[in-house]
């Protein structure tokens, strides 16, 4: 046990003490702030500039209503002929000419827009929308709709979500924070797991190929020797976790409150699409007057962060556990890391699926099957159990997908043990997948 | 002290150890000799409990083998590392409180080998920086460090320089006047003669000699002679002897004779003393390395 600690120890310090370690940690989250800063600056900034210039040449006699200029788009109505209008584009200063030819409101066709740049999807789908609008209004009004009827159509609803929790009291809580919170723990699960499984490959062919791996097995039994390492690695995560989470919010909540105008941020994320459930996070609790990202500090309140946190900790764990003892023994296996592409696969892939469909299926439905059952099988359980949890999880799945997962992580443990002792031994041969299993059934 | 008996070993698809038994005395130094791939590292890989043999057993000091010994063992493997991003006296540390040492018994064995072999300022120095026999050095002393009763040392002396090489002779002669045992892997056969007192030959997984180095030695004269004399007076073979060989060397010949059964190196000399002016008469007893290849040789052929 007393050798464990040594070697946990080692392989805490020695990377925790590198400078990579240190600037990493320090960087990466204002790294993260800046990025989102950069990209939250130039979204905003592209929908505040962009401005398109449209000319309509329009032989349209049905529609009695023209398109509507605002501060994003400006319609000018022309008299000449399409073709001239085609013409004269490179000399005006419109950049499009939208044509409206005669149609019916029911079948309306060959409207076209010229241009002498590509027209974007988003200038496209604005303008198909503004004409679906003027269509509509001008079938309302012929089926005998007054203006003044028309606007009192536009009502815009707010709705209150509210979670009924177990002890019977509502909880305030919001679609939009769940998913965010939930992506955030989906993202973060991928990445620990695959960065920590990774350096626990790295250290393991580092030992073999600097050959210590002799002077330390005659010291030591070779599961220590994995099991300090692979202790020792995540202890190396949880430090980084945890400051990364401090300075995180500690650097973001500066950023946004010294550089962004709170207004601004509510506009921006009112009329982009970039992120949808921030959107409907706002909408959701319009009331909310510091914007979306104080608007999510509100929701979570909603939810149980103390419980996340603790139930995110204990899957990082289990399921940095469940991977890393693979990756050893994938370390194991090879002389050096270019050889390690054929066993990353199969490691790779179950987590990279249990990844994509965690952040697509589970996340649209966070209690259908297909979320059950991925938050029960141990490889894909650490990542759709923490995108589930903020949505709220049954305790006794909570439990069952805990116990499945200790005894995933049990087995694999004890199956690259078998593989580790004899592989880190080996040398020079091209390891294959048969041959990794006659080390398994080796006795001793 | 330390006792192997009846040792098998089989990998996949070969034995690598076939009924193999030695005995090793307490305070000698012990040569465990074969070609590559003879099935040495297997042994010693048992003897430090890497791997566990298929059937036979090892005692040390009367004991079964156990994992209490591992502290009493230093291993120098031939395929030898350290880590290179590790200050190297943090690393002798880690790897010698690996042995059970404590942190201030440790450092102070390391300060006092440190001086003893001229490395006092590479404490923090790292791995990286050090070139290959430096590393070997620092090797050997975390091999040592615990003051094992047993130490393994397999090819010890490749990599190091003649300086370098001569220094760890002395410490290996130094540590075994105080008592340690040791076992020498190699198939340097010079270095065996000079430090080894007993020796087995292995050799396609089977021992196939063992014994000390004098005896082995001495059971392989065959009455062959080298006999130096001034001029060039030729000497032919005759009823007491046979010219295996004659060279001139300046002003002197050198012949290599073989005797007759029953006749000894007197009778020789004194069929010679009335014709040459004697210089001196070696017997010529056959090198490890001469043994060496007659053994292994012959087993190829059979």
């Amino acid at each position: 046990m007393n050798k464990i600690l040594l070697i946990i120890q080692r392989e805490y310090f020695s990377r925790v003490k590198k400078k990579s370690f240190i600037i990493m940690t320090f960087l990466t989250p204002l790294l993260i702030a800046g990025v989102y800063g950069l990209i939250g600056y130039f979204t905003y900034k592209g929908i505040k500039d962009t401005f398109d210039k449209v000319a309509v040449v329009s032989q349209n006699k049905t529609l009695s209503e023209r398109l509507l200029s605002d501060k994003n788009i400006s319609y000018t109505y022309l008299d000449e002929s399409l073709d001239e209008a085609k013409k004269n584009i490179k000399k005006s200063d419109y950049d499009y000419v939208l044509y409206l030819p005669e149609f019916s409101l029911d079948d309306p066709k060959g409207i076209a827009l010229f241009g002498s740049k590509q027209a974007g999807m988003s200038l496209n789908r604005r303008i198909s929308g503004d004409i679906e609008e003027l269509i509509r209004n001008q079938k309302l009004k012929e089926s005998g709709i007054s203006q003044s009827d028309l606007d009192k159509l536009k009502t815009s609803v707010d709705i209150a979500i509210k979670k009924i929790a177990e002890t019977g009291t509502e909880q305030e809580s919001s679609a939009g924070a769940s998913t965010f919170i939930a992506f955030a723990a989906g993202i973060l699960m991928f990445m620990f797991i695959m960065l920590y499984g990774i350096q626990v490959m790295r250290g393991v062919i580092e030992e073999k190929t600097s050959r210590i791996i002799e002077v330390m097995i005659s010291s030591v039994k070779p599961f220590q020797l994995m099991m300090g390492k692979i202790i020792g690695i995540a202890m190396v995560g949880l430090t980084q976790f945890v400051l990364w989470i401090v300075l995180t919010f500690a650097i973001s909540t500066v950023a946004v409150s010294v550089f962004v105008n709170k207004d601004e941020v509510k506009k921006i994320s009112t009329s982009t699409q970039v992120q949808p459930q921030l959107t409907d996070a706002t909408q959701a609790s319009a009331t909310a007057a510091a914007g979306p990202i104080g608007d999510i500090q509100k929701s979570l309140a909603g939810l149980d962060i103390g419980k996340i946190v603790t139930i995110f900790l204990f899957f990082f764990l289990a399921g940095y556990l469940f991977y890393s003892a693979l990756y050893a023994a994938i370390g194991s296996a090879v002389d050096n890391e270019t050889e390690t592409q054929q066993f990353m696969m199969p490691v790779m892939l179950p987590l990279l699926l249990g990844y994509a469909l965690s952040l697509s299926v589970v996340t649209n439905d966070p209690y259908g099957n297909t979320a059950f059952w991925l938050s029960m099988i141990p490889f894909t359980s650490p990542i759709a159990m923490v995108v589930r949890l903020p949505y709220g999880v049954p305790n006794w799945e909570l439990a069952l997908s805990m116990i499945i997962l200790v005894l995933g992580f049990i087995g694999t443990v004890w199956t690259a043990s078998r593989i580790y002792r004899v592989g880190i031994l080996m040398y020079g041969k091209k390891t294959t997948f048969k041959e990794m299993f006659k080390w398994f059934t080796y006795k001793n | 002290m330390l006792s192997v008996r009846n040792i098998v070993k089989q990998y996949a698809t070969h034995l690598a150890l076939d009924q193999v038994s030695l005995e090793i005395e307490r305070g000698k130094i012990f040569g465990l000799l074969g070609p590559n791939g003879a099935g040495k590292t297997s042994l010693i890989r048992i003897i430090t409990q890497i791997t566990a043999p298929d059937s036979g057993e090892v005692y040390f000091n009367g004991e079964k083998l156990n994992s209490n010994h591992i502290a009493q063992i230093g291993y120098l493997p031939e395929e030898r590392g350290l880590y290179k991003k590790m200050e190297i006296g943090e690393q002798v540390l880690y790897l010698s409180k690996l042995k059970g040492l404590n942190t201030a018994e440790a450092t102070k064995r390391i300060k006092y080998w440190f001086e003893k072999l001229e490395m006092k300022d590479w404490w923090s120095k790292k791995v990286e920086d050090l070139s290959k026999g430096m590393q070997q050095k620092v090797q050997f002393v975390a091999t040592v460090l615990h003051q094992p009763e047993l130490i393994i040392l397999d090819e010890p002396f490749s990599g190091f320089d003649p300086v370098n090489a001569d220094i760890i002779k002395n410490e290996i002669l130094e540590l075994n006047q105080q008592g340690a045992t040791f076992i020498f892997s190699t198939h340097r056969m010079e270095s065996v003669e000079e430090l080894c007192d007993n020796i087995a030959l292995i050799n396609k997984s089977k021992k196939i000699l063992d014994g000390s180095v004098d005896e082995i030695r001495a059971s392989y004269r065959n009455n062959t002679y080298w006999i130096e004399y001034e001029g060039d007076y030729p000497v032919a073979s005759n009823d007491i002897y046979d010219v295996l060989q004659t060279e001139k060397v300046k002003a002197n010949t050198l012949i290599k004779v073989q005797l007759k059964t029953g006749k000894t190196a007197n009778e020789a000399l004194a069929s010679l003393l009335p014709y040459v002016h004697l210089h001196r008469l070696d017997e010529v007893i056959p090198t490890m390395n001469d043994i060496f290849i007659e053994k292994v040789k012959g087993q190829h052929h059979e």
